[in-house]
C-alpha cells in the first residue's frame, strides 16, 4: 500500500515532464527535426521560477493568485485519477464529480485573470475556454456515467478499470475512448483545438489566456498544464490497460507504457492534423458528446439484449 | 406550544403599525428591525428543538365563522424553512437601511417600505405553520401583495409600475390555479383541513393527478419554473436590490415549501410524477441559466439564475420522487437531501449576489455589464463578496454549490433505476447538470469579470464609495456561511436533517453522512490547499515590478476595446441561437473606404415572452377575425355559450370519481 502510493507520487513529479517532452519530440521527428531534449520542461520552469514577475497596472491581487490556485487544482484533481491504473492516492464515492469540478475552478481562475489584465486578446481567449469547456462537461458525464452504470461501480478509478473484466460490449469502450481523447485535446489545448505554439493571437485559445503571465506565474502554469496533460493521458491509458485494476506490477508498466504511446498519438495527432477552423471547434467537441451517448446507450442495449 | 410562536404575528404587526406611525426614518427602520429581531427570536427558540428532531408542535384554534377550527402545526419542514426565512429577512431589513439612505436624504418617507418588509416575515409564519387552506391562501396572497409593494418602491418610473403589474398578474395567474385545486379538494373532502387534503390525497383517486398538476403549476409560477418565469427577471431588474434578494431567495422559496408540503401529503407518488420533476426542473435549469449567458443587466442575469437553481432543487426533488415510487430509500435520500440543502444555498448566495449588486447599483447607478468595468478597484469588499458567491452559484468546490448538487449527482448517477433505461434517462440527466454547471461557471465569470475586472469601459462613468456597513454586514453574514456550509457539509446535514426523516428513508438515514465525510475532508484540503496557494501567489506578488498590459504591439488601445459582455457570450449565443432570440440593429461599414461610421448592437430578449407575444400577436388577430363573421347580436350568445362551456368542463373534472 505504502509502495503504491510512493510509486504514485513519484510518477505524478516526473511523468508530466517526461510526457510534455515526449510529445514534443515526436513533433519535432515528424517535421524533420531533432528536437528539444526530453525534460526541457524542467529547464524551463527552473528558469522561470528564478526569475521575477511583471504585472500589468491594472491587474488586481486576483492576477497574482490565479495562476498558484491553478496549480493547486492540477495536483488536487491527479491525487483522484489513476495513474499507475489502479488505487489512486485519495479516492471516494463520485469523486469524478469532484474530479469535474475542481478542473472547473481551475479554469475560472484562468479565465478570471485573463479578464483581469483589460486585454481584448485575453478576454477572447477566456470566452472561448468557456464556450468549449461548457460542451465538455456533459460528455465528461456522459462517458464517467456510462462506464460506472457498466461497472457498477462509483469511484474514478473503479470505473475506469473494470470494464474490461464485466464482458461490456467493445462499444461502450470506445466510445468511450474517443470522448476522453477529445476532453484530453480540449483540455490541455492540443490540435487539432489548439495550437500550443501557435503566435497568431486571434486563433489561440489557452496561450493567448497567458499573454501577461510572467517569472514564476507562467511556471505555475505550465507545470498545472503539464500536470494535466498527463492526468487525462492516464486516464485514456487505464481505459485500454487490459491489467487495469489489478494494481500489480504489470498494470503499472502497461499503464505508464499506454501513457507515453497517448503522448505518441497526441503528438502525431499533431503534426498530420491541421488546426480546426474556431467556429467548428464546438462541432467537434460534439462528437465527444455524442461518443458519450453512444457509450450510454450502448450499456442500455447490452442490459436490454439477449445474454 | 405554538402560541409563542404565533406571538411574533402581532410583534410583527406591532412592528409595522410603529414604522408607519413614527416620525422619523431612523426610528422606523430601527422599530421595523427590532420587531423581526425579536419574532427571529421567538421562531428561532420554538423551532430550533425541531430542527434537532423534536416531536411537531400543534394547536388547534376555534375559528366559528366561516369554517370550524384553524390548525397551525410546524413539523421539520416548515421549521427547517422558518429557522432562516425570518433572520434573512431581517438582514434585508438591515441592508434596505443603507440602501435607501440616499433616497431617504432627499426625503422620503420610508415607513411603508418597512412596515411591507414585516408583513412579509409575517407572511412566513403563516404560510410555514398553517394547517388550513384558506388560512394558507391568506399568507400566500399578503406576501405576494407586499412583494408586489415592495417591488415599486420607485413608483414613479413606468417601466417599474410595469413589471410591479407583470408580477402582480401572474402570480395571480398561479393563485387562480392554486384556488381551483382548493376548491376541487374542497369539493371531494368538504374541509380545508391539510390534514384532510392529505388523506384523500393518498387514496387512489383518479383526480390525484389532475390535483398534482394544479398544484404544481401554481407553485412552479410561485417560484418562477420555465417556462412560468417570464415576470420575474422584469422585476428584480425593477426592484430595490434587497427585494429583488429576499424574493428570489426567500419569498419565493414558499412556493418550493408548498410543493414539499403537498407532497409530504400525497405520499407514495407515481413514477410518472417523479419523471415530470425531474424533466420539468431539467427544463427549467437548461433554459435559466442560457439566458443567464448572454444578459447584459447584472439584475436580470441573477433573476434568471434563480429559474436555473430551482430548476436544479427540483432535479433533486425529482430523484427523491423517483426513489420513494420505485422504493428505493437511498435514492429518495440523496434527492429531497439536495433539493432540500440547495434550497438553503440559493438562499445563502443569491441573496449575497443581489446585495453586491445592489452595492455596484448604489456606486454606479448602474447595473448594466457593458458600461461597467475595473469596479475591483473602487468596490475591493463588495468585489471579493460577489467573487465568493459567484463561484458558490457556479457550483464550484469548497464552496455550499457544490455539496447540494454533489448530492443531486449521487442520485441520478447511483444506477439504481429498475429499469435500464430508466438509469439512461437519469445519466442524461447528469449530463445536462453538467451543463447547466459549466455554463453557470461560464456566465458569472462573464459577469463577475465584467464588473469588476480590466479597467472602466465608459471612462465617463462616476463611480462612489464602497458600501457602508449596514449594507456589508448581510452580506459578510452569508459569505461566511457560504464558505461554512462549503468546507463544514455536516453543517447542511443538520439544518435539513429533521427535515428530510420526515420522507420515507429509514433504512438509510445513514446514506448522508457516508457520503459527504469523504466530500468534506477533500473540501477542507482544497481550502487548505487554495489558501496557501494564494498566500504564496499574493506574497512574491507584492514584490514584483509593474507595466502597462501586453498590447501584442498595439499600444493605442482605448478601454472601449475590451472584451465586452455581448463578446463574451458571442460564440455561445450563436451556438443555440434558437432558444437566445436576440434583437440585432446595426449599421455596418460599407465598401472598402466606408464613409459613414456603423454601428452594432444586440440585445437579448426572453425567448419565451417573445413566443407568446408572437403567439398573442396571431392569436388576436385570428379571434378578431373569427368575431368578425358572427352577426352582432349573436356574439353575446356565443359569449355566454364559451363561459356555460367552462364552467360544465370544470364540473365535469371535479366530479369525476365522485
Amino acid at each position: 500500500m505504502m509502495l503504491t502510493r510512493l510509486a504514485n507520487v513519484a510518477v505524478l513529479v516526473v511523468m508530466p515532464f517526461v510526457l510534455t517532452g515526449v510529445i514534443n519530440r515526436v513533433k519535432s521527428l515528424w517535421s524533420g527535426r531533432k528536437g528539444p531534449p526530453v525534460l526541457q520542461l524542467v529547464h524551463d520552469v527552473r528558469r522561470l521560477f528564478r526569475k521575477s514577475s511583471v504585472y500589468s497596472t491594472t491587474t488586481t491581487p486576483l492576477f497574482r493568485v490565479a495562476p498558484y490556485v491553478f496549480l493547486a487544482t492540477a495536483v488536487g484533481s491527479a491525487l483522484i485519477a489513476p495513474l499507475l491504473g489502479s488505487t489512486p492516492l485519495a479516492s471516494f464515492q463520485l469523486d469524478f464529480v469532484w474530479f469535474a469540478y475542481v478542473w472547473g475552478l481551475g479554469r475560472v481562475a484562468i479565465m478570471l485573470a485573463a479578464l483581469d489584465t483589460g486585454s481584448s486578446f485575453e478576454g477572447m481567449g477566456a470566452a472561448r475556454e468557456a464556450v468549449f469547456s461548457s460542451l465538455l462537461e456533459p460528455a465528461l458525464f456522459l462517458v464517467t456515467g456510462a462506464l460506472s452504470l457498466v461497472g457498477g461501480r462509483r469511484t474514478l478509478h473503479e470505473a475506469l478499470a473494470p470494464h474490461l473484466h464485466a464482458g461490456a460490449p467493445a462499444l461502450v469502450w470506445g466510445a468511450a475512448v474517443v470522448a476522453m481523447l477529445i476532453v484530453l485535446q480540449v483540455e490541455a489545448a492540443r490540435m487539432p483545438v489548439d495550437d500550443p505554439t501557435t503566435h497568431l493571437e486571434l486563433t489561440m485559445v489557452h496561450e493567448v489566456m497567458i499573454l501577461d503571465h510572467s517569472g514564476p506565474d507562467l511556471a505555475c502554469i505550465h507545470l498545472g498544464s503539464a500536470i494535466k496533460l498527463f492526468v487525462g493521458a492516464s486516464i485514456v491509458a487505464t481505459l485500454l490497460n487490459p491489467w487495469a485494476g489489478s494494481g500489480g506490477a504489470a498494470c503499472a508498466a502497461a499503464n505508464l507504457a499506454l501513457t507515453l504511446a497517448a503522448g505518441v498519438v497526441i503528438g502525431t495527432i499533431e503534426s498530420l492534423v491541421a488546426r480546426l477552423k474556431l467556429r467548428s471547434v464546438p462541432q467537434y467537441i460534439v462528437i465527444a458528446l455524442a461518443a458519450g451517448s453512444v457509450a450510454l446507450l450502448a450499456t442500455v442495449w447490452r442490459a436490454g439484449g439477449p445474454e | 406550544m405554538t402560541g409563542s410562536l404565533l406571538l411574533s404575528v402581532p410583534v410583527l404587526l406591532v412592528g409595522a403599525a410603529l414604522s408607519l406611525g413614527l416620525r422619523s426614518n431612523g426610528a422606523r427602520s430601527a422599530a421595523a428591525i427590532a420587531s423581526q429581531a425579536i419574532a427571529a427570536a421567538l421562531v428561532l427558540a420554538r423551532v430550533a428543538p425541531l430542527l434537532r428532531g423534536g416531536e411537531a408542535l400543534e394547536i388547534v384554534w376555534p375559528w366559528p365563522t366561516p369554517i370550524d377550527s384553524m390548525a397551525f402545526r410546524v413539523d421539520a419542514l416548515g421549521a427547517f424553512f422558518l429557522a432562516w426565512s425570518l433572520p434573512m429577512t431581517l438582514l434585508g431589513t438591515i441592508y434596505a437601511v443603507g440602501y435607501l439612505r440616499p433616497y431617504f436624504d432627499r426625503g422620503r418617507n420610508g415607513g411603508s417600505h418597512f412596515a411591507l418588509l414585516n408583513m412579509v416575515a409575517l407572511s412566513f409564519v403563516l404560510i410555514y405553520s398553517v394547517q388550513n387552506a384558506l388560512v394558507f391562501l391568506l399568507g400566500w396572497e399578503i406576501a405576494a401583495l407586499a412583494a408586489w409593494l415592495l417591488v415599486i418602491w420607485d413608483y414613479r418610473n413606468q417601466k417599474i409600475r410595469f413589471a410591479g403589474f407583470n408580477y402582480l398578474i401572474s402570480t395571480h395567474v398561479g393563485l387562480f390555479v392554486l384556488v381551483a385545486a382548493f376548491m376541487l379538494l374542497h369539493s371531494k373532502t368538504d374541509s380545508m383541513d391539510f390534514a384532510v387534503f392529505g388523506k384523500f390525497l393518498s387514496s387512489q383517486d383518479p383526480t390525484r393527478g389532475t390535483l398534482f398538476l394544479l398544484l404544481g403549476a401554481s407553485f412552479a409560477l410561485k417560484s418562477a419554473f420555465f417556462p412560468f418565469h417570464t415576470w420575474l427577471p422584469r422585476a428584480h431588474s425593477a426592484a430595490p436590490a434587497h427585494i429583488s434578494a429576499l424574493m428570489s431567495g426567500v419569498i419565493h422559496k414558499a412556493g418550493l415549501f408548498a410543493f414539499l408540503r403537498f407532497t409530504l401529503l400525497m405520499g407514495r407518488p407515481d413514477e410518472w410524477m417523479g419523471w415530470s420533476v425531474l424533466g420539468f426542473g431539467a427544463l427549467s435549469a437548461f433554459f435559466g441559466v442560457l439566458s443567464t449567458s448572454a444578459e447584459r443587466d447584472l439584475k436580470r442575469l441573477l433573476g434568471y439564475s434563480s429559474t436555473e437553481n430551482v430548476g436544479i432543487a427540483a432535479m433533486g426533488f425529482g430523484v427523491g420522487y423517483l426513489g420513494w415510487a420505485w422504493g428505493v430509500p437511498a435514492l429518495t435520500v440523496c434527492g429531497f437531501g439536495g433539493g432540500l440543502l440547495h434550497v438553503l444555498n440559493h438562499a445563502l448566495f443569491k441573496c449575497l449576489l443581489f446585495y453586491a449588486a445592489g452595492a455596484i447599483y448604489r456606486a454606479a447607478h448602474t447595473v448594466d455589464l457593458e458600461r461597467l468595468g475595473g469596479l475591483a478597484r473602487r468596490l475591493p469588499r463588495t468585489s471579493i463578496l460577489f467573487l465568493i458567491g459567484s463561484l458558490a452559484i457556479s457550483a464550484l468546490p469548497p464552496l455550499n454549490g457544490f455539496v447540494s448538487e454533489f448530492l443531486i449527482y449521487a442520485g441520478l448517477l447511483a444506477g439504481r433505476a429498475p429499469s435500464s433505461q430508466g438509469s439512461v434517462v437519469t445519466i442524461a440527466a447528469a449530463a445536462a447538470l453538467a451543463f447547466v454547471g459549466a455554463v453557470s461557471a461560464l456566465s458569472m465569470t462573464r459577469a463577475f469579470g465584467l464588473t469588476f475586472l480590466g479597467v472602466p469601459r465608459e471612462p465617463g462613468l462616476h463611480v462612489g464609495e464602497d458600501a457602508p456597513g449596514s449594507m456589508l454586514w448581510p452580506m459578510v453574514i452569508h459569505a461566511a456561511l457560504v464558505v461554512a456550509i462549503g468546507v463544514a457539509p455536516d453543517l447542511g446535514i443538520a439544518a435539513i436533517g429533521a427535515a428530510l426523516r420526515l420522507f420515507p428513508i429509514e433504512s438509510s438515514a445513514s446514506t448522508l453522512p457516508a457520503l459527504l465525510a469523504p466530500l468534506a475532508w477533500a473540501s477542507r484540503a482544497l481550502a487548505g490547499a487554495l489558501l496557501v496557494a494564494g498566500v504564496i501567489g499574493w506574497r512574491r506578488g507584492r514584490a514584483a515590478r509593474r507595466s502597462v498590459t501586453w498590447g501584442c504591439g498595439t499600444t493605442a488601445t482605448s478601454s472601449r476595446m475590451q472584451y465586452t459582455g455581448s463578446s463574451f457570450s458571442e460564440q455561445f449565443t450563436r451556438f443555440f441561437a434558437s432558444f437566445l432570440p436576440s434583437l440585432r440593429r446595426e449599421r455596418l461599414p460599407e465598401g472598402p473606404f466606408p464613409q459613414q461610421p456603423g454601428h452594432l448592437s444586440t440585445h437579448h430578449v426572453d425567448a419565451v415572452e417573445r413566443r407568446m407575444f408572437e403567439v398573442l400577436g396571431h392569436g388576436e388577430n385570428f379571434i378578431a377575425q373569427a368575431f368578425d363573421r358572427i352577426p352582432e347580436q349573436p356574439r353575446f350568445a356565443f359569449a355566454a355559450g364559451l363561459v356555460a362551456l367552462v364552467i360544465i368542463g370544470a364540473m365535469v373534472v371535479g366530479g369525476v370519481g365522485r
